[in-house]
Protein backbone atom coordinates (compact mmCIF):
# COMPACT_ATOMS: atom_id res chain seq x y z
CA UNK A 1 0.00 0.00 0.00
CA UNK A 2 2.95 2.21 1.09
CA UNK A 3 5.02 1.49 -2.18
CA UNK A 4 2.08 2.10 -4.78
CA UNK A 5 1.29 5.94 -2.81
CA UNK A 6 5.23 6.02 -3.43
CA UNK A 7 4.81 5.37 -7.09
CA UNK A 8 1.79 7.44 -7.68
CA UNK A 9 3.40 10.62 -5.96
CA UNK A 10 6.81 9.33 -7.91
CA UNK A 11 4.49 9.20 -11.24
CA UNK A 12 2.81 12.76 -10.99
CA UNK A 13 6.17 14.55 -9.97
CA UNK A 14 7.84 13.24 -13.30
CA UNK A 15 4.90 14.02 -15.38
CA UNK A 16 4.47 17.39 -13.50
CA UNK A 17 8.03 17.79 -14.67
CA UNK A 18 7.83 16.87 -17.86
CA UNK A 19 5.23 18.82 -18.75
CA UNK A 20 6.19 22.42 -17.11
CA UNK A 21 9.32 21.92 -18.95
CA UNK A 22 8.03 20.75 -22.39
CA UNK A 23 5.58 23.78 -23.01
CA UNK A 24 6.68 26.62 -25.23
CA UNK A 25 7.61 29.82 -23.65
CA UNK A 26 5.00 31.35 -26.41
CA UNK A 27 4.44 34.82 -23.90
CA UNK A 28 8.13 35.14 -23.56
CA UNK A 29 8.76 35.17 -26.95
CA UNK A 30 5.74 37.36 -27.85
CA UNK A 31 6.97 39.29 -25.57
CA UNK A 32 10.87 39.37 -27.67
CA UNK A 33 9.08 39.79 -31.13
CA UNK A 34 7.04 42.92 -29.80
CA UNK A 35 10.34 44.59 -28.31
CA UNK A 36 11.85 44.06 -31.69
CA UNK A 37 9.03 45.49 -33.39
CA UNK A 38 8.61 48.27 -30.53
CA UNK A 39 12.85 48.60 -31.45
CA UNK A 40 12.02 49.28 -35.46
CA UNK A 41 9.33 51.87 -34.44
CA UNK A 42 11.50 53.68 -32.70
CA UNK A 43 14.25 53.10 -36.25
CA UNK A 44 16.59 51.13 -34.65
CA UNK A 45 17.15 49.73 -37.90
CA UNK A 46 17.82 53.05 -39.50
CA UNK A 47 20.49 54.50 -36.87
CA UNK A 48 21.65 51.09 -35.78
CA UNK A 49 21.48 48.55 -38.03
CA UNK A 50 24.02 46.56 -36.68
CA UNK A 51 22.57 45.59 -33.24
CA UNK A 52 18.96 45.83 -34.85
CA UNK A 53 20.42 42.57 -37.45
CA UNK A 54 21.60 40.89 -34.27
CA UNK A 55 18.13 41.34 -32.72
CA UNK A 56 16.91 39.23 -35.29
CA UNK A 57 19.58 36.56 -35.55
CA UNK A 58 19.04 36.57 -31.75
CA UNK A 59 15.34 35.60 -32.55
CA UNK A 60 16.25 32.68 -35.33
CA UNK A 61 18.55 30.94 -32.72
CA UNK A 62 15.24 30.78 -30.77
CA UNK A 63 13.18 29.88 -33.37
CA UNK A 64 15.76 26.90 -34.24
CA UNK A 65 15.96 26.11 -30.76
CA UNK A 66 12.25 25.77 -30.04
CA UNK A 67 11.61 23.46 -33.19
CA UNK A 68 15.20 21.64 -31.64
CA UNK A 69 13.03 20.88 -28.75
CA UNK A 70 10.04 19.83 -30.00
CA UNK A 71 11.96 17.51 -32.12
CA UNK A 72 13.22 15.47 -28.81
CA UNK A 73 11.03 13.17 -26.71
CA UNK A 74 11.65 14.91 -23.72
CA UNK A 75 11.12 18.71 -24.33
CA UNK A 76 12.97 21.09 -22.14
CA UNK A 77 12.13 24.92 -23.37
CA UNK A 78 14.20 26.36 -20.52
CA UNK A 79 16.90 27.56 -22.34
CA UNK A 80 14.46 29.30 -24.70
CA UNK A 81 12.27 31.19 -21.91
CA UNK A 82 16.09 32.61 -20.82
CA UNK A 83 17.21 33.35 -24.12
CA UNK A 84 13.24 35.13 -25.35
CA UNK A 85 13.60 37.00 -22.00
CA UNK A 86 16.93 38.40 -22.46
CA UNK A 87 16.43 38.80 -25.93
CA UNK A 88 13.44 40.78 -25.43
CA UNK A 89 15.47 42.95 -22.49
CA UNK A 90 18.32 43.77 -25.30
CA UNK A 91 15.48 44.89 -27.93
CA UNK A 92 14.03 47.32 -25.53
CA UNK A 93 17.79 49.02 -24.63
CA UNK A 94 18.09 48.71 -28.24
CA UNK A 95 14.92 50.94 -28.82
CA UNK A 96 15.90 53.24 -26.45
CA UNK A 97 19.66 53.54 -27.57
CA UNK A 98 17.84 54.21 -31.06
CA UNK A 99 16.22 57.09 -29.65
CA UNK A 100 19.42 58.78 -28.18
CA UNK A 101 21.40 57.98 -31.57
CA UNK A 102 18.15 59.64 -33.27
CA UNK A 103 18.56 62.74 -31.11
CA UNK A 104 22.74 62.87 -31.81
CA UNK A 105 21.92 62.52 -35.38
CA UNK A 106 19.52 65.14 -35.47
CA UNK A 107 21.51 67.50 -33.39
CA UNK A 108 24.40 66.67 -35.41
CA UNK A 109 22.45 67.95 -38.67
CA UNK A 110 20.99 70.54 -36.90
CA UNK A 111 24.32 71.96 -36.32
CA UNK A 112 25.87 71.49 -39.80
CA UNK A 113 22.02 72.65 -41.53
CA UNK A 114 23.07 76.13 -38.62
CA UNK A 115 26.87 76.03 -39.77
CA UNK A 116 25.42 75.86 -43.60
CA UNK A 117 22.90 78.47 -43.41
CA UNK A 118 25.49 81.00 -42.24
CA UNK A 119 28.31 80.15 -44.26
CA UNK A 120 25.81 80.66 -46.97
CA UNK A 121 24.77 84.13 -45.41
CA UNK A 122 28.96 84.46 -45.52
CA UNK A 123 29.43 83.91 -49.33
CA UNK A 124 26.41 86.10 -50.42
CA UNK A 125 28.35 88.81 -48.76
CA UNK A 126 31.95 87.33 -49.57
CA UNK A 127 30.66 87.89 -53.42
CA UNK A 128 29.31 90.98 -53.02
CA UNK A 129 33.02 91.98 -52.09
CA UNK A 130 34.70 90.03 -54.48
CA UNK A 131 37.59 91.12 -56.64
CA UNK A 132 37.19 90.87 -60.80
CA UNK A 133 40.06 90.26 -61.74
CA UNK A 134 40.78 88.00 -64.81
CA UNK A 135 38.10 86.33 -65.61
CA UNK A 136 36.31 87.77 -62.28
CA UNK A 137 32.90 88.30 -63.32
CA UNK A 138 32.52 84.74 -65.41
CA UNK A 139 33.88 83.10 -61.87
CA UNK A 140 31.84 85.14 -59.91
CA UNK A 141 28.55 84.31 -61.99
CA UNK A 142 29.12 80.81 -61.64
CA UNK A 143 30.07 80.86 -57.65
CA UNK A 144 26.50 82.83 -57.92
CA UNK A 145 24.79 79.42 -59.74
CA UNK A 146 26.66 77.12 -57.29
CA UNK A 147 25.33 79.39 -54.22
CA UNK A 148 21.75 79.10 -55.87
CA UNK A 149 21.90 75.66 -56.27
CA UNK A 150 22.98 75.27 -52.96
CA UNK A 151 20.53 77.11 -50.99
CA UNK A 152 18.23 74.91 -53.21
CA UNK A 153 19.51 71.88 -51.80
CA UNK A 154 19.35 72.95 -48.25
CA UNK A 155 15.79 73.79 -48.08
CA UNK A 156 15.50 70.42 -49.74
CA UNK A 157 17.30 69.19 -46.94
CA UNK A 158 15.16 70.76 -44.52
CA UNK A 159 12.09 69.66 -45.79
CA UNK A 160 13.29 66.43 -44.71
CA UNK A 161 14.41 67.30 -41.86
CA UNK A 162 11.19 68.95 -40.55
CA UNK A 163 9.49 65.32 -41.54
CA UNK A 164 11.82 63.99 -39.04
CA UNK A 165 11.54 60.16 -41.01
CA UNK A 166 15.19 60.11 -41.71
CA UNK A 167 17.85 62.47 -39.98
CA UNK A 168 21.24 60.12 -41.68
CA UNK A 169 19.36 61.89 -45.05
CA UNK A 170 19.59 65.10 -43.96
CA UNK A 171 23.48 64.60 -42.63
CA UNK A 172 24.39 63.29 -45.82
CA UNK A 173 22.72 66.35 -47.86
CA UNK A 174 23.86 68.83 -45.41
CA UNK A 175 27.83 67.62 -45.26
CA UNK A 176 27.62 67.81 -49.21
CA UNK A 177 26.28 71.31 -49.09
CA UNK A 178 28.91 72.07 -46.54
CA UNK A 179 31.93 70.89 -48.45
CA UNK A 180 30.72 72.86 -50.91
CA UNK A 181 30.19 75.78 -49.02
CA UNK A 182 33.54 76.01 -47.32
CA UNK A 183 35.62 75.58 -50.99
CA UNK A 184 33.22 78.58 -52.05
CA UNK A 185 34.01 80.26 -49.01
CA UNK A 186 37.94 79.81 -48.90
CA UNK A 187 37.82 80.65 -52.55
CA UNK A 188 36.31 84.17 -52.01
CA UNK A 189 38.18 84.80 -48.98
CA UNK A 190 41.45 83.55 -51.02
CA UNK A 191 40.90 86.43 -53.64
CA UNK A 192 40.03 89.07 -51.53
CA UNK A 193 42.83 88.64 -49.85
CA UNK A 194 44.94 88.41 -52.96
CA UNK A 195 43.75 91.89 -53.48
CA UNK A 196 44.38 93.30 -50.14
CA UNK A 197 48.74 92.32 -50.25
CA UNK B 1 8.63 -21.01 -1.75
CA UNK B 2 12.54 -19.61 -2.47
CA UNK B 3 12.01 -21.01 -5.76
CA UNK B 4 9.14 -19.49 -6.68
CA UNK B 5 10.66 -16.30 -5.41
CA UNK B 6 13.92 -16.57 -7.61
CA UNK B 7 11.20 -17.28 -10.31
CA UNK B 8 9.58 -13.84 -9.49
CA UNK B 9 13.02 -12.17 -9.87
CA UNK B 10 14.51 -13.66 -13.25
CA UNK B 11 11.16 -12.48 -15.03
CA UNK B 12 10.92 -9.11 -13.33
CA UNK B 13 14.92 -9.04 -14.98
CA UNK B 14 13.55 -10.02 -18.64
CA UNK B 15 11.03 -7.87 -18.23
CA UNK B 16 12.98 -5.04 -17.41
CA UNK B 17 15.53 -6.14 -19.82
CA UNK B 18 12.74 -6.23 -22.39
CA UNK B 19 11.07 -2.87 -21.50
CA UNK B 20 15.16 -1.35 -21.52
CA UNK B 21 15.88 -2.84 -24.81
CA UNK B 22 11.91 -1.78 -26.62
CA UNK B 23 12.68 1.74 -24.78
CA UNK B 24 16.54 2.08 -26.54
CA UNK B 25 15.03 0.73 -29.40
CA UNK B 26 12.32 3.39 -29.50
CA UNK B 27 14.77 5.90 -28.55
CA UNK B 28 17.28 5.43 -31.06
CA UNK B 29 14.03 5.16 -34.12
CA UNK B 30 13.60 8.78 -33.54
CA UNK B 31 15.05 10.76 -36.25
CA UNK B 32 17.68 12.98 -35.26
CA UNK B 33 16.64 16.68 -35.37
CA UNK B 34 18.24 19.15 -38.68
CA UNK B 35 19.39 22.13 -36.12
CA UNK B 36 22.84 21.73 -37.39
CA UNK B 37 22.08 22.01 -41.13
CA UNK B 38 19.68 24.80 -40.11
CA UNK B 39 22.25 26.59 -37.86
CA UNK B 40 24.45 26.65 -41.08
CA UNK B 41 21.70 28.13 -43.31
CA UNK B 42 20.83 30.94 -41.14
CA UNK B 43 24.33 31.70 -40.42
CA UNK B 44 25.24 31.63 -44.08
CA UNK B 45 22.10 33.40 -44.61
CA UNK B 46 22.94 36.41 -41.72
CA UNK B 47 26.32 36.78 -43.40
CA UNK B 48 24.90 37.76 -47.09
CA UNK B 49 22.76 40.34 -45.34
CA UNK B 50 25.93 41.98 -43.67
CA UNK B 51 27.46 42.22 -46.69
CA UNK B 52 24.82 43.98 -48.37
CA UNK B 53 23.52 41.26 -50.55
CA UNK B 54 20.16 42.68 -49.59
CA UNK B 55 21.19 45.31 -51.70
CA UNK B 56 23.36 44.01 -54.54
CA UNK B 57 21.89 40.78 -55.35
CA UNK B 58 18.60 41.14 -53.93
CA UNK B 59 16.98 38.40 -56.04
CA UNK B 60 20.05 35.58 -54.59
CA UNK B 61 18.98 36.90 -51.12
CA UNK B 62 15.38 36.51 -51.35
CA UNK B 63 15.83 32.85 -52.64
CA UNK B 64 17.97 32.21 -49.80
CA UNK B 65 15.24 33.75 -47.07
CA UNK B 66 12.68 31.88 -48.85
CA UNK B 67 14.48 28.48 -48.74
CA UNK B 68 15.68 29.42 -44.97
CA UNK B 69 11.43 30.17 -44.01
CA UNK B 70 10.71 26.94 -46.46
CA UNK B 71 13.36 24.88 -44.42
CA UNK B 72 11.84 26.04 -40.62
CA UNK B 73 7.71 25.38 -42.00
CA UNK B 74 8.82 22.09 -43.06
CA UNK B 75 10.52 21.18 -39.64
CA UNK B 76 7.40 22.46 -37.83
CA UNK B 77 5.43 20.56 -39.78
CA UNK B 78 7.46 17.15 -39.50
CA UNK B 79 7.25 17.93 -35.63
CA UNK B 80 3.81 18.11 -35.29
CA UNK B 81 3.60 14.50 -36.52
CA UNK B 82 4.26 11.25 -34.72
CA UNK B 83 7.71 11.38 -33.62
CA UNK B 84 8.69 7.83 -35.31
CA UNK B 85 6.96 8.99 -38.38
CA UNK B 86 9.18 12.52 -38.86
CA UNK B 87 11.36 12.56 -42.00
CA UNK B 88 13.61 15.81 -41.92
CA UNK B 89 14.90 15.23 -45.18
CA UNK B 90 12.79 18.24 -47.04
CA UNK B 91 14.07 20.18 -43.78
CA UNK B 92 17.45 19.57 -44.74
CA UNK B 93 17.02 19.63 -48.25
CA UNK B 94 15.72 23.47 -47.94
CA UNK B 95 18.64 24.73 -45.76
CA UNK B 96 21.03 23.08 -47.98
CA UNK B 97 19.74 25.24 -50.91
CA UNK B 98 19.47 28.13 -48.23
CA UNK B 99 22.63 27.49 -47.57
CA UNK B 100 23.43 27.58 -51.19
CA UNK B 101 22.00 30.43 -52.22
CA UNK B 102 23.19 32.57 -49.55
CA UNK B 103 26.38 31.74 -50.61
CA UNK B 104 26.37 32.63 -54.16
CA UNK B 105 24.63 35.74 -52.83
CA UNK B 106 27.68 36.83 -51.07
CA UNK B 107 30.23 35.76 -53.61
CA UNK B 108 28.15 37.82 -56.14
CA UNK B 109 27.70 40.49 -54.14
CA UNK B 110 31.30 40.92 -53.14
CA UNK B 111 31.90 40.86 -57.50
CA UNK B 112 28.58 43.66 -58.09
CA UNK B 113 29.86 46.13 -54.89
CA UNK B 114 33.75 45.88 -56.21
CA UNK B 115 32.40 46.79 -59.76
CA UNK B 116 30.10 49.18 -58.24
CA UNK B 117 32.53 50.66 -56.55
CA UNK B 118 35.40 50.97 -59.69
CA UNK B 119 32.84 52.63 -62.17
CA UNK B 120 31.68 55.05 -58.68
CA UNK B 121 35.63 56.08 -58.52
CA UNK B 122 36.14 56.13 -62.44
CA UNK B 123 32.74 58.08 -63.24
CA UNK B 124 33.28 60.65 -60.01
CA UNK B 125 37.08 60.92 -61.58
CA UNK B 126 36.30 61.27 -64.74
CA UNK B 127 33.33 64.20 -63.42
CA UNK B 128 35.66 66.16 -61.71
CA UNK B 129 38.35 66.19 -64.93
CA UNK B 130 35.21 67.60 -67.03
CA UNK B 131 33.80 69.90 -64.39
CA UNK B 132 37.77 71.02 -64.08
CA UNK B 133 37.63 71.43 -68.09
CA UNK B 134 34.20 73.05 -68.52
CA UNK B 135 35.43 75.95 -65.61
CA UNK B 136 38.82 76.43 -67.43
CA UNK B 137 37.54 76.51 -71.26
CA UNK B 138 33.74 77.66 -70.86
CA UNK B 139 33.03 79.45 -67.50
CA UNK B 140 34.23 82.47 -70.11
CA UNK B 141 31.22 82.23 -72.76
CA UNK B 142 28.61 84.03 -72.12
CA UNK B 143 26.30 80.65 -70.98
CA UNK B 144 23.09 81.16 -69.97
CA UNK B 145 22.90 81.35 -66.33
CA UNK B 146 20.29 77.88 -66.80
CA UNK B 147 23.54 76.46 -67.92
CA UNK B 148 25.75 77.84 -65.18
CA UNK B 149 22.97 76.51 -62.73
CA UNK B 150 22.79 73.44 -63.99
CA UNK B 151 26.77 72.76 -63.99
CA UNK B 152 26.60 73.51 -60.27
CA UNK B 153 23.65 71.07 -59.74
CA UNK B 154 25.81 68.40 -61.01
CA UNK B 155 29.11 69.40 -59.34
CA UNK B 156 26.85 69.38 -55.92
CA UNK B 157 25.36 66.08 -56.90
CA UNK B 158 28.84 64.85 -57.45
CA UNK B 159 30.01 65.69 -53.80
CA UNK B 160 27.32 63.94 -52.72
CA UNK B 161 27.86 60.87 -54.50
CA UNK B 162 31.70 60.90 -53.41
CA UNK B 163 30.23 60.69 -49.64
CA UNK B 164 28.71 57.75 -50.85
CA UNK B 165 31.65 56.19 -52.07
CA UNK B 166 33.35 56.97 -48.92
CA UNK B 167 30.88 55.71 -47.28
CA UNK B 168 30.66 52.49 -49.18
CA UNK B 169 27.54 52.67 -50.41
CA UNK B 170 27.41 52.44 -53.69
CA UNK B 171 24.61 51.91 -55.22
CA UNK B 172 23.00 55.23 -53.97
CA UNK B 173 26.03 56.43 -55.01
CA UNK B 174 25.46 55.13 -57.92
CA UNK B 175 22.49 56.86 -58.66
CA UNK B 176 23.67 60.24 -57.75
CA UNK B 177 26.41 60.33 -60.24
CA UNK B 178 24.43 59.51 -63.03
CA UNK B 179 22.17 62.07 -62.13
CA UNK B 180 25.16 64.52 -61.58
CA UNK B 181 26.63 62.91 -65.05
CA UNK B 182 23.42 64.49 -66.60
CA UNK B 183 23.80 67.97 -65.35
CA UNK B 184 27.41 68.32 -66.02
CA UNK B 185 27.29 66.46 -68.95
CA UNK B 186 24.16 68.10 -70.51
CA UNK B 187 25.99 71.80 -69.36
CA UNK B 188 29.15 70.94 -71.12
CA UNK B 189 27.64 69.66 -74.24
CA UNK B 190 25.77 72.79 -74.31
CA UNK B 191 28.59 75.14 -74.01
CA UNK B 192 30.99 72.79 -76.49
CA UNK B 193 28.27 73.11 -79.17
CA UNK B 194 28.72 76.90 -78.61
CA UNK B 195 31.84 77.04 -79.05
CA UNK B 196 31.97 74.78 -81.71
CA UNK B 197 29.27 76.69 -84.00
CA UNK B 198 31.38 79.68 -83.17
CA UNK B 199 34.64 78.17 -84.23
CA UNK B 200 32.23 77.52 -88.04
CA UNK B 201 33.83 81.06 -88.44
CA UNK B 202 38.11 79.51 -88.14
CA UNK B 203 38.67 79.81 -91.60
CA UNK B 204 37.68 83.55 -92.19
CA UNK B 205 39.80 84.27 -89.49
CA UNK B 206 42.79 82.29 -89.93
CA UNK B 207 42.65 84.44 -93.71
CA UNK B 208 41.61 87.78 -92.10
CA UNK B 209 44.75 87.56 -89.35
CA UNK B 210 46.83 86.40 -92.37
CA UNK B 211 46.02 89.18 -94.27
CA UNK B 212 46.40 92.07 -91.71
CA UNK B 213 50.05 90.90 -90.78
CA UNK B 214 50.76 90.71 -94.28
CA UNK B 215 49.56 94.07 -95.20
CA UNK B 216 51.47 95.02 -91.37
CA UNK B 217 54.45 93.44 -93.18
CA UNK B 218 54.56 95.30 -96.76
CA UNK B 219 53.91 98.21 -95.64
CA UNK B 220 56.09 98.45 -92.56
CA UNK B 221 53.35 99.46 -90.53
CA UNK B 222 51.89 98.67 -87.23
CA UNK B 223 48.47 96.44 -87.37
CA UNK B 224 46.29 95.32 -84.18
CA UNK B 225 44.77 91.90 -84.45
CA UNK B 226 42.18 90.99 -81.66
CA UNK B 227 41.29 87.80 -80.68
CA UNK B 228 38.22 86.88 -78.74
CA UNK B 229 38.22 83.59 -77.18
CA UNK B 230 41.92 84.16 -75.14
CA UNK B 231 40.97 87.92 -74.70
CA UNK B 232 44.09 89.48 -76.33
CA UNK B 233 45.17 92.47 -77.85
CA UNK B 234 48.61 91.95 -80.77
CA UNK B 235 50.43 94.47 -82.10
CA UNK B 236 52.12 93.96 -84.88
CA UNK B 237 54.52 95.87 -86.83
CA UNK B 238 56.61 95.13 -90.16
CA UNK B 239 54.83 91.68 -89.81
CA UNK B 240 56.05 90.91 -86.41
CA UNK B 241 54.17 90.72 -83.21
CA UNK B 242 55.47 93.26 -81.03
CA UNK B 243 52.90 93.62 -77.95
CA UNK B 244 50.48 91.37 -76.76
CA UNK B 245 47.89 92.45 -74.42
CA UNK B 246 44.73 90.97 -72.54
CA UNK B 247 41.57 92.61 -73.88
CA UNK B 248 38.01 92.71 -72.28
CA UNK B 249 34.53 92.25 -74.86
CA UNK B 250 31.15 93.43 -75.18
CA UNK B 251 29.04 90.91 -72.60
CA UNK B 252 27.53 89.09 -75.39
CA UNK B 253 31.44 88.69 -77.06
CA UNK B 254 30.90 85.58 -78.81
CA UNK B 255 29.74 85.80 -82.73
CA UNK B 256 29.33 88.68 -84.71
CA UNK B 257 28.11 91.79 -84.15
CA UNK B 258 24.55 91.78 -85.36
CA UNK B 259 23.05 95.27 -84.56
CA UNK B 260 22.57 98.00 -81.91
CA UNK B 261 22.28 97.16 -78.84
CA UNK B 262 23.37 93.32 -78.75
CA UNK B 263 26.27 93.84 -76.44
CA UNK B 264 28.59 91.93 -78.84
CA UNK B 265 32.05 93.02 -80.29
CA UNK B 266 31.74 93.13 -84.38
CA UNK B 267 34.64 90.90 -85.92
CA UNK B 268 35.99 91.59 -89.44
CA UNK B 269 39.07 93.92 -90.90
CA UNK B 270 38.45 97.41 -89.33
CA UNK B 271 40.70 100.24 -89.46
CA UNK B 272 41.10 103.02 -86.93
CA UNK B 273 39.17 106.53 -87.79
CA UNK B 274 39.74 108.37 -85.13
CA UNK B 275 42.26 109.23 -82.22
CA UNK B 276 40.10 109.92 -79.01
CA UNK B 277 42.36 111.19 -75.81
CA UNK B 278 41.77 114.22 -73.12
CA UNK B 279 38.27 114.99 -72.54
CA UNK B 280 36.88 113.57 -75.57
CA UNK B 281 36.82 109.97 -74.28
CA UNK B 282 35.82 108.53 -71.08
CA UNK B 283 37.72 105.56 -70.83
CA UNK B 284 41.45 107.22 -70.72
CA UNK B 285 42.03 107.20 -74.99
CA UNK B 286 40.03 105.48 -77.44
CA UNK B 287 40.40 104.73 -81.04
CA UNK B 288 37.55 104.72 -82.83
CA UNK B 289 36.87 102.18 -85.78
CA UNK B 290 35.01 101.97 -88.80
CA UNK B 291 32.08 99.90 -87.49
CA UNK B 292 29.90 99.51 -89.28
CA UNK B 293 31.67 99.03 -92.86
CA UNK B 294 30.71 98.13 -96.00
CA UNK B 295 30.17 94.59 -95.40
CA UNK B 296 28.46 95.07 -92.15
CA UNK B 297 25.74 97.34 -93.50
CA UNK B 298 25.14 94.62 -96.18
CA UNK B 299 24.63 91.46 -93.71
CA UNK B 300 22.34 93.98 -91.55
CA UNK B 301 20.14 94.92 -94.69
CA UNK B 302 20.20 91.22 -95.46
CA UNK B 303 18.85 90.49 -92.10
CA UNK B 304 16.46 93.31 -91.71
CA UNK B 305 14.92 92.07 -95.31
CA UNK B 306 14.79 88.66 -94.79
CA UNK B 307 12.66 89.25 -90.93
CA UNK B 308 16.12 88.08 -88.82
CA UNK B 309 15.64 91.75 -87.40
CA UNK B 310 12.96 93.53 -86.72
CA UNK B 311 12.32 96.53 -89.41
CA UNK B 312 13.58 99.42 -86.88
CA UNK B 313 16.42 97.36 -85.99
CA UNK B 314 19.59 99.48 -85.52
CA UNK B 315 23.27 98.76 -87.16
CA UNK B 316 25.37 100.65 -83.58
CA UNK B 317 28.19 102.09 -84.31
CA UNK B 318 31.12 104.15 -82.29
CA UNK B 319 32.71 100.68 -81.37
CA UNK B 320 36.96 101.71 -79.99
CA UNK B 321 39.44 100.10 -78.48
CA UNK B 322 39.90 102.00 -75.33
CA UNK B 323 41.68 101.69 -71.65
CA UNK B 324 39.76 101.36 -68.41
CA UNK B 325 40.09 97.88 -69.31
CA UNK B 326 41.28 95.11 -66.66
CA UNK B 327 37.91 95.07 -64.88
CA UNK B 328 37.79 91.20 -65.31
CA UNK B 329 35.45 89.81 -67.54
CA UNK B 330 33.54 91.25 -70.69
CA UNK B 331 31.65 94.30 -69.63
CA UNK B 332 31.83 96.55 -72.28
CA UNK B 333 28.98 97.31 -74.62
CA UNK B 334 30.63 96.23 -77.78
CA UNK B 335 34.24 98.17 -77.93
CA UNK B 336 37.59 96.34 -76.91
CA UNK B 337 38.82 97.50 -73.64
CA UNK B 338 42.61 97.65 -72.59
CA UNK B 339 44.14 97.95 -69.23
CA UNK B 340 45.21 102.00 -69.19
CA UNK B 341 49.17 101.05 -69.65
CA UNK B 342 48.11 98.88 -72.65
CA UNK B 343 46.27 101.57 -74.17
CA UNK B 344 48.99 104.34 -74.26
CA UNK B 345 51.37 101.45 -75.77
CA UNK B 346 48.52 100.96 -78.88
CA UNK B 347 47.23 104.56 -78.69
CA UNK B 348 51.05 105.64 -79.43
CA UNK B 349 51.39 103.63 -82.12
CA UNK B 350 48.48 103.85 -84.04
CA UNK B 351 46.62 106.85 -86.72
CA UNK B 352 43.80 106.74 -88.50
CA UNK B 353 43.70 104.00 -90.94
CA UNK B 354 45.91 101.46 -88.96
CA UNK B 355 44.65 98.18 -89.25
CA UNK B 356 42.02 96.78 -86.75
CA UNK B 357 41.24 92.98 -87.49
CA UNK B 358 38.97 91.42 -84.82
CA UNK B 359 38.70 87.40 -84.52
CA UNK B 360 37.11 84.35 -82.48
CA UNK B 361 41.08 82.64 -82.52
CA UNK B 362 44.03 82.22 -83.92
CA UNK B 363 44.22 78.41 -82.34
CA UNK B 364 42.11 75.69 -83.18
CA UNK B 365 39.12 74.33 -81.87
CA UNK B 366 41.09 70.59 -80.60
CA UNK B 367 44.13 73.18 -79.22
CA UNK B 368 42.15 75.20 -76.93
CA UNK B 369 39.82 72.11 -76.00
CA UNK B 370 43.00 70.59 -74.88
CA UNK B 371 44.72 73.49 -73.25
CA UNK B 372 41.99 73.24 -71.19
CA UNK B 373 42.34 69.56 -70.12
Amino acid sequence: MKNRFFLVVATVAAVALMTSCGKVPQANIDAAVAAIDSAKTMQADIYLPGDFAALNDSLTVINQAVEAQKSKLFKNFKDVKVKADALAVVAGELAGKAVVKKDEVKAEAETLMTQAKALLEENKTLIAKAPKGKEGKAVLDEIKGEVTVIETSLTEAQTIFDAGTNYMQVLDKVKAANEALTAINTELKDAIAKVRR
Amino acid sequence: MRGSLIKKLVYIILISVFLGLLGWLFIALIPEPPLTELEQASRAVSQARDNNSVIYSARLFREAQSYYDSAMTSWQTENNRFILFRDYERVKMFAALSQKKAAEARKNTIVRANGMRLSLETETARLNAEIAAFEKVFLSLPLPQETVKKHARGKLLLREAEIDLNKGQYVSGNVKVTEANEYISSSYTYARKILEDYYTGYNRWQELVRATVDESRMSGSYAIVIEKIPGLCHLYHAGKKRYTFEAEFGSNWIGDKVNGGDMATPEGRYEVTKKLSGGSTKYHKALLINYPNKQDIEEFKYRVQNGHLPSDARIGGLIEVHGDGGKGGNWTEGCVALRNNDMDVVFRHSKPGTPVTIVGSTITLEEYLSAGK
